[in-house]
């Protein structure tokens, strides 16, 4: 059996008979699609699947399916344990019904009858028959994987709850598969990761995803922009970071983009350079609109420059992005020092200043890192979760 | 961080607000003038309804004026599984929580984007969620979307029917709110006033005529 997702399938392979997945997820995040899209693939090749809906009625079900092009209703294989329409006092046609989802007696009696009769069982909110049914839930489930050798997919929204909970939650599958949130001020973006798997070795990987409408679960690889006035040195920065890199110049200045491709510990991210010419700067809205971040270059010996330099940034920013200042030239006399820079540019403390000679490379990657770190927190590259190592577009 | 509210005559220093009184006394309506007057400001509006349907919302605002207002709308799907999505419009269950903090989330991801920081969300309200859903969970629910409101700087006004829910689980809710606008209804005069740790106003009388709330000199 597949799993079904970009990247997943290369790493976790197979999953073989009688395990269980956990997609374990951000409670902002839309992650109910990758159990969708896992038994879509898995009904695709001709497994029995069953879904157990507690969130949305049955129909609702098959039209969220179909929103992503699943039209699920085609394939006999496919059924619905039905653990909702009784608990909004509705009637049920399906084939499989919970009566009572508040009693856990009920779905054992329902989920002996589905586990035989499936070879992939879906639950699509775990953590909402936990809020209904309360903590013995878990019990249940660890019973529920014993009935058979089926497959049981979850998906469990990490809500606040006690940490005994979470981690028994996760103690409970054979594989666990985050599915996390960059948050700043809103979730900006959303990415899965790995945090365990015991049939197969994998090393940590987190992968951004987007969710489009038909598809499901499509890795991208994350923008980062380069801005800065004219002549601070971005082109330079964005050469100096990239593994391959492109710049369109015309006597010597940037006239359209810069455009790197940089590969830095395990992540993959698509780094633009923007021209520091003001008539440029409508490029800025265009760039912007899906960008995950900012780099500001700033020339540190040029302080009259620094007026431009905090347009630009007002003008990249006002999406909510986060951003790092480069501290550049500090090669050369009289360059400002970053706390100088600061007090000029009147930034907050909370706004990393690296300082950098991007023509030589020094200081690029902290600036990166430092920017990574505002994206994805501070857990990033310790042990806290293998999954934040890294990101990787497909 | 404080907001003026002009047709209550009172400011609001708390992202987080309570709306809190009895059934019928006129929470819906106060929340809806509260997000129309914030709208016609310039504020984007969200409106979480679990008592109406979209459609019903966007014909009470429409009936002034006032458009663009995002809504999500936790009734449609239990009436219509088909209701279909639009981009002002997402319908999700109500008792799919998480479905509705993402769509919560989308809508303030799209306005940080399009450079709108003044948002004001309504959520009305938090007494339907308490009858589908025990309050530890509503609670856990509250607790990452009021989160979410404070580090985006908005405010929000979540409407609760006093006497509908024992005394532990209100206390329990009032932990996630650092402000209350009470209401209460003494038989001939309707009262209202806002309370929080910094500021405390008078019961100010207010009068509903029609989709009109109008607060007492």
């Amino acid at each position: 059996m597949r799993v079904g997702i970009p990247v997943l399938d290369e790493l976790l392979k197979e999953i073989p008979k009688g395990k269980t997945l956990t997609y374990y997820i951000d409670p902002e995040v839309e992650g109910d699609v990758f159990a969708m899209q896992t038994l879509f693939r898995n009904l695709e090749d001709g497994y029995r699947c069953a879904y157990v809906t507690s969130t949305m009625s049955p129909d609702s079900l098959r039209n969220r399916f179909r929103e992503f092009g699943w039209f699920v209703d085609e394939f006999e294989n496919f059924s619905i344990v039905d653990a909702y329409s009784h608990y909004v006092g509705a009637e049920s046609k399906e084939r499989y019904v919970v009566r009572d989802p508040t009693d856990l007696n009920e779905y054992d009696r329902v989920l002996e009858k589905v586990l035989e009769e499936n070879d992939l069982v879906v639950f699509g909110s775990l953590s909402t028959i936990l809020d209904i049914c309360g903590e013995k839930t878990l019990d249940r489930f660890e019973e529920w994987r014993e009935i058979s050798d089926s497959v049981l997919v979850s998906n469990f929204t990490a809500w606040p709850y006690p940490e005994e909970v979470l981690e028994r939650v996760k103690e409970l599958s054979n594989a666990v598969v985050t599915i996390g949130g960059i948050h700043h001020r809103v979730v900006l973006g959303h990415y899965y990761g790995i945090l365990k798997v015991d049939w197969t070795k994998v090393r940590g990987k987190a992968v951004l995803f987007k969710v489009v409408k038909p598809g499901g679960v499509r890795a991208y690889i994350p923008k980062i922009l380069v801005t800065g006035p004219y002549n601070a040195g971005k082109s330079s920065f964005v050469h100096a970071i990239s593994n391959r890199a492109i710049s369109v110049d015309r006597l010597g200045t940037t006239v359209a983009l810069d455009h790197g491709k940089v590969e830095y510990k395990g992540f993959t991210i698509d780094v633009f350079g923007t021209p520091g010419q003001e008539r440029f700067d409508p490029l800025l809205r265009v760039l912007g609109s899906e960008a995950l971040g900012v780099i500001l270059v700033v020339d540190s010996t040029k302080p009259e420059t620094f007026p431009r330099a905090k347009q630009l940034l007002e003008k990249t920013t006002r999406f909510g992005l986060p951003y790092v200042i480069a501290a550049n030239k500090q090669d050369l006399p009289n360059a400002l020092k970053p706390e100088e820079i600061r007090r000029l540019m009147n930034l907050p403390d909370t706004v990393p200043i690296i300082p950098t000679v991007a023509t030589k490379g020094v200081g690029v990657y902290e600036v990166l890192d430092a920017l990574i770190r505002l994206l994805i927190g501070e857990g990033y590259g310790e042990s806290e979760g293998e999954a934040r190592e890294g990101f990787e577009g497909s | 961080m404080i907001m003026r509210i002009d047709v209550l005559g009172i400011d609001v220093d708390s992202n987080n607000i309570m709306v809190l009184g009895p059934p019928l006394v006129g929470k819906t309506i106060l929340v809806r003038t509260i997000l129309k007057e914030k709208v016609c400001e310039g504020f984007g509006g969200i409106y979480v309804t679990t008592k109406d349907t979209a459609e019903g919302v966007l014909d009470w605002f429409g009936r002034f004026g006032v458009e663009g207002v995002k809504v999500i709308d936790c009734v449609s799907k239990t009436i219509f599984s088909d209701a279909p999505d639009t981009e002002d419009v997402k319908r999700v269950s109500i008792m799919d929580l998480t479905g509705i903090s993402v769509r919560i989330n989308g809508f303030l991801e799209r306005y940080l984007r399009s450079g709108k920081r003044d948002v004001v969300m309504a959520f009305d309200s938090v007494s339907t969620v308490l009858m589908y859903m025990n309050p530890h969970t509503v609670f856990r629910f509250l607790h990452v979307l009021t989160n979410r409101i404070k580090s985006f700087g908005a405010f929000a006004f979540y409407t609760v029917d006093e006497n509908m829910h024992d005394e532990r689980t209100v206390a329990m809710l009032k932990q996630l709110f650092t402000g209350v606008i009470e209401l209460r209804d003494n038989g001939d005069r309707r009262e209202l006033r806002y309370v929080s740790p910094s500021l405390r106003t008078e019961w100010r009388e207010f009068t509903i005529s029609g989709d009109v709330l109008e607060v007492s000199s």
